[in-house]
């Protein structure tokens, strides 16, 4: 007698109960979507520690932000030139690049197209130091010229005032911008002076033209959506004294991957706000791996249940068919069959649970996916930039999902054999009496 | 020539409480293939036991059963499976259907233990259930049938593995008496396709009307051997 002559007698059997059927998937469905994602996330990691190197930033950079709070409610530490010398001097750090923020640029249009821009600027001879890759082009070398990030090209799109307004946009072909201009709406909101001796004045609105003279090869994800122009551009176009001129952002490059860790400790020793791949990588695999262990407690605590609301169900069922199971030994089943019988069915409650436990875990694993994304966007995009780049922290290969199957069978299988054993070694006339 | 069924000092012993409670003692019994026996005897004086142990559902405390010459205590489970399975069909009182199956997988079933092709056990099934008159129920639930078809419909399983042996424990206890004379008739015909017959019941009457042979057991041991009505 082979299994799928059994079958209708499994599936007989199962149809019968299925209310008490679907209570008893319930744990395996749940302890396998733990134990699923726990797997997914270790497989996730694994597959992308290399790959979202790249995307927080170069290995070696750590990112030191400006105009934190200090500490007990002293006003935070400024990021000068000052402070970019102290890092400078920093033992293990190769160069320091400070950068400000253009914030008076609303956006750059080229012909009729329009795009939103993250402007630095940044001291050209320390970005060249920085080992920044140019795709083609040069550095700007006066405050007329402007280096693009690598995906800035495809991120035009039609100018909004050539469409209805408030619609959305389509996006434009790639451009191919080096050597073209590019004319920026620079608004100039009025000083405090100004302000107080005329509480009307209006915004100062220009237009300035920038020449693209340099398009960076791709790097990190941040550097990829930003433009920039020089220190002495930036400062004159925020309006800026030179001599109070603080920063936004300070990029310091470690000499090696081994020594980001030191440095940056002793920049936060410093009072800032320092991030780099490094330490979002660390907090993120600390994170993950509490996630990994809750998910792991939780599958093997539920699987547990399961088994034992599969050892119960099945033991429950098994005496209510007691005298089936005489009937069936008096027509010829051996006590082989019987117990296959029943292992039958355990093995498929836990198919079944495993199978809708592997759809919760999908359907999970592609929910904690876009909500990782978020917070990672959210945590490196410093501008607002967001990434599209899309990394999937929870990966369901093949063969795990099909080890989920196989597994929560085995586990309705190894639940299964105690009371499979009891039911084929029942004595016949024994179970023939039972009522 | 070898006996149908060969029982010698068959002793049958429960512990009931301490005590040994005997309910077969010492049966000596020889059926001949072919043969209709009817067993009687007041109630607890040991049928159904007899029965079991023939059929290989229980085993005895003493004394050997031989079915076509082979002992059936050099048998192990797994190999009195298989002799219940292929060589004896059982018939109970209460019929013993499996309630959520239709006639059809009820008669299926000792071919599905037999390892049949899911062709051959439906072909057979049916042919078995049309040769008891059933042919129209097939597909009806033992729910859905009279006590006289449900009977039938245990007279088709008991067969449908073409034994030796049918083994049939008061199989009109619970039917009225036409009912019980149809069963018997077609009781009649698995004899006359060469199924030798051991049949418990409380029906004189009835045991004239089928047997070749009468045995009176009283408190586990014979107490006479009569020839039946029919020889
Ligand atoms: N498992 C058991 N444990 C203890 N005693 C048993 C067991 N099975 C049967 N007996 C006893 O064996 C005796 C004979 O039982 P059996 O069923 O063979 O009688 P029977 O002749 O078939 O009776 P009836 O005509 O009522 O069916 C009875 O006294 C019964 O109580
Ligand atoms: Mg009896």
């Amino acid at each position: 007698m082979r299994f799928r002559d059994l079958s209708f007698l499994v599936v007989s059997n199962l149809r019968r109960m299925k209310l008490r059927l679907a209570l008893t998937s319930l744990g395996v469905v749940i302890g396998t979507a733990a134990i699923v994602l726990m797997l997914s996330l270790g497989i996730g990691l694994q597959a992308n520690m290399t790959a979202s190197l790249g995307d927080l930033g170069a290995a070696t950079h750590i990112n030191v932000m400006g105009g934190g709070m200090g500490p007990m409610g002293t006003e935070g530490v400024v990021l000068n030139d000052e402070m970019v010398e102290q890092f400078g001097a920093i033992e293990h750090v190769e160069a320091v690049l400070p950068s400000t923020y253009v914030f008076s640029i609303q956006d750059v249009r080229y012909r009729r197209y329009q795009a939103y821009l993250n402007t630095m600027g940044v001291p050209m001879d320390a970005f060249e130091k920085f080992g920044y890759e140019l795709e083609e082009g040069r550095l700007p070398r006066n405050n007329k010229e402007i280096l693009l990030g690598a995906v800035i090209p495809t991120s035009f799109s039609f100018a909004s005032d050539d469409l209805f307004m408030g619609g959305t946009t389509p996006t434009a072909p790639e451009l191919d911008l080096l050597g073209k201009r590019l004319t920026a709406k620079v608004v100039t909101y009025p000083t405090e002076d100004e302000y107080k001796s005329d509480p009307n004045a209006p915004a100062k609105e220009e237009k300035r033209k920038f020449t693209v003279v340099g398009i960076l090869a791709p790097s990190d994800m941040q550097t990829d959506q930003t433009a920039y122009v020089t220190m002495d551009a930036a400062i004159d176009l925020n309006d800026l004294d030179k001599r109070k001129v603080s920063y936004e952002n300070v990029i310091v490059k470690a000499d090696s991957v081994n020594s980001v860790a030191e440095v940056e400790q002793t920049i936060m020793d410093m009072g800032f706000y320092t991030f780099s791949a490094r330490s979002i990588q660390d907090q993120l695999k600390s994170v993950f791996l509490i996630i990994q262990g809750v998910l792991g407690a939780l599958g093997a605590i539920a699987m547990l249940v399961a088994a034992l609301g599969i050892t119960n169900t099945m033991t429950m069922s098994i005496y209510e068919r007691t005298r089936e199971i005489g009937i069936m030994k008096a027509v010829g089943a051996s006590n082989r069959q019987i117990k296959r019988v029943f292992l039958g069915e355990a093995a498929i409650i836990g198919m079944l649970g495993g199978t809708g436990g592997l759809l919760f875990s999908a359907a999970g694993a592609a929910l904690a996916n876009l909500f990782v994304q978020a917070l990672i966007a959210s945590q490196t995009a410093t501008t607002g930039g967001v990434s599209t780049e899309t990394t999937s922290f929870f990966q369901i290969p093949v063969w795990l999902a099909i080890f989920a199957i196989a597994f929560a069978a085995g586990v309705g299988l190894l639940a299964g054999v105690l009371p499979a054993v009891r039911a084929a070694n029942l004595d016949p006339l024994t179970a023939l009496r039972h009522e | 020539m070898t006996h149908a069924v060969e029982v010698e000092g068959l002793t049958r012993e429960y512990i009931m409480g301490g005590e040994p409670l005997v309910v077969l003692r010492g049966v000596t019994l020889s059926i001949e293939p072919g043969e209709i026996v009817c067993v009687m005897g007041p109630s607890g004086s040991g049928k159904s036991t007899l029965l079991n142990i023939v059929g290989g559902l229980d085993r005895p405390t003493a004394g050997t059963v031989r079915i076509e010459g082979a002992d059936l205590a050099e048998m192990d489970d797994e190999r009195l499976a298989i002799y219940r399975r292929k060589q004896v069909g059982f018939l109970f009182q209460s019929f013993n259907l499996i309630p959520t199956m239709t006639a059809r997988r009820n008669v299926e079933l000792p071919l599905l233990f037999a390892g049949a092709s899911p062709a051959e056990r439906t072909q057979r099934a049916v042919a078995a259930l049309e040769s008891v008159g059933l042919g129209h129920r097939i597909d009806h639930k033992p729910t859905e049938l009279s006590g006289g078809e449900q009977q039938r419909a245990a007279m088709a399983r008991a067969i449908v593995n073409e034994p030796a042996i049918v083994l049939a424990d008061e199989p009109t206890g619970n039917l009225d008496s036409r009912t019980g004379h149809e069963i018997l008739g077609l009781m009649r015909e698995m004899n006359d396709a060469g199924r030798t017959l051991l049949i418990t019941t409380h029906d004189r009457a009835i045991a004239e009307s089928v047997a070749d042979r009468i045995i009176t057991i009283v408190d586990g041991s014979i107490e006479s051997i009569e020839q039946g009505g029919t020889s």
